[in-house]
């Protein structure tokens, strides 16, 4: 009845560079989220999102970020997130910008957002894909995800983490 | 002299009284029975009470230990005819009341605001004032909310002075930008805000600068 509320911000890190994705990390993500909030909303901006935000989830091999935010104000953090240009690491600087795809209250719906949406994704890479060694690799993948699939629907596993399966690499 | 609706006259209030010493008024019985309401002799529901300004009615009548609930009941009724009828039928009010409500909610706020600084002696062109109140929004609330539309209607150099506009969405975000604003290029300052108006008429005469003789 009394609890904080939160926004979870699913978010994909979108470049053209492939060496963009693999140098995030949580803490330098973190870091140029606030700024950006500072520099769009002020310092009334900064200090309302920067209460409740953290960086809850990163997998830098899909360049999947899941942020949190408080429920009042994750309208300040998701209009921000469209000014990011650049991830900036090591003194590399490497335009992307971030793509938002879900907004859920509680982690388990991005989770079960993120199954499906990765699903899908399988199958357009299924589709896109040149090499043949790709191809099995990514056939294999969605026949396990299908099973999984099934097993879940019968039995509801509650967690089913191995369906974040890492992508080949292009 | 008090109003026609409040007074008691000498007569009801010794029927009150009459009524509350009356031994049967005392609540002997406890809860709801049949007897609890009929403990008031001569005095029920509907009864007009004597003598009294035909504003008193009696609507309800409490078991309470010496309580006869008075309710007064609205003149209104009271100006049609037949007044002493039956309370429980109510009827209608003669007159109709038509209500309009004129929703025009004006889009801009104007503000007359003032800047004063801790050692005087500082000036400050239009384009200035401007580019400072931008800069207070832009500390306080970022870039978005400093490409608000914001106006300077008028400017005096002499006395730093000046009326401005924006929209009414932004009325609160401009007024704590000023109100949090602490210096112009390390010279401190605030600004006074001596009046805001929807309307633009308004700000053409205070009734605080009114010279009484």
């Amino acid at each position: 009845m009394v609890r904080f509320k939160h926004r979870y911000l699913l978010c994909e890190v979108v470049s053209d560079d492939p060496r963009c994705r693999l140098t995030l990390e949580d803490r330098v993500l973190g870091t140029l989220v606030r700024d950006t909030i500072a520099r769009v909303h002020g310092t009334f901006g900064a200090a309302a999102c920067s209460i409740g935000f953290a960086v809850r989830y990163l997998n830098a091999y899909t360049g999947i970020v899941l942020l949190r935010c408080r429920k009042e104000f994750y309208r300040l953090v998701w209009s921000a997130l469209p000014f990011i240009t650049s991830l900036e690491n090591k003194g590399h600087r490497y335009p992307c910008f971030l793509n938002t795809l879900h907004v859920g209250g509680t982690i388990r719906t991005c989770q079960k957002f993120l199954i499906q949406y990765n699903r899908r994704q399988l199958l357009i890479l299924l589709q896109n894909c040149t090499d043949e060694g790709e191809r099995e690799a990514i056939q294999k993948s969605v026949t396990k995800s299908c099973l999984l699939e099934e097993e879940s629907a019968g039995e509801e596993l509650s967690d089913s983490g191995g369906e974040e399966t890492a992508e080949p690499m292009e | 002299m008090a109003s026609l609706r409040f007074r008691v006259t000498p007569w009801s209030l010794g029927e009150l009284r009459a009524v509350a010493s009356h031994p049967l008024s005392m609540s002997r019985f406890r809860g709801r029975g049949r007897g609890a309401k009929r403990k008031h002799p001569g005095v029920s529901p509907g009864r007009k009470l004597r003598g009294s300004s035909t504003s008193w009615w009696i609507l309800a009548v409490s078991k309470s230990p010496g309580g006869v609930r008075l309710v007064r009941r609205r003149a209104a009724f009271l100006t049609q005819g037949r007044c002493d009828q039956h309370w429980k039928k109510m009827p209608a009010p003669a007159t109709t009341y038509e209500r309009i409500v004129y929703k025009n909610p004006s889009e801009y706020h104007y503000m007359k605001v003032r800047l004063e600084f801790q050692d005087g002696g500082v000036g400050l062109t239009a384009a200035q004032f401007k580019q400072l109140l931008i800069s207070a929004l832009k500390d306080l609330f970022g870039e978005v909310d400093a490409a608000l539309p914001l106006d300077v209607l008028t400017y005096e150099e002499k006395t730093l002075s000046a009326i401005l506009r924006i929209c009414s969405s932004g009325l609160v975000k401009l007024w704590s930008s000023l109100t949090l604003l602490g210096s112009y290029k390390g010279k401190n300052c605030a600004f006074r805000v001596i009046q805001v108006s929807p309307f633009l008429l308004a700000l053409s005469g205070n009734s605080r600068e009114l010279v009484l003789n």
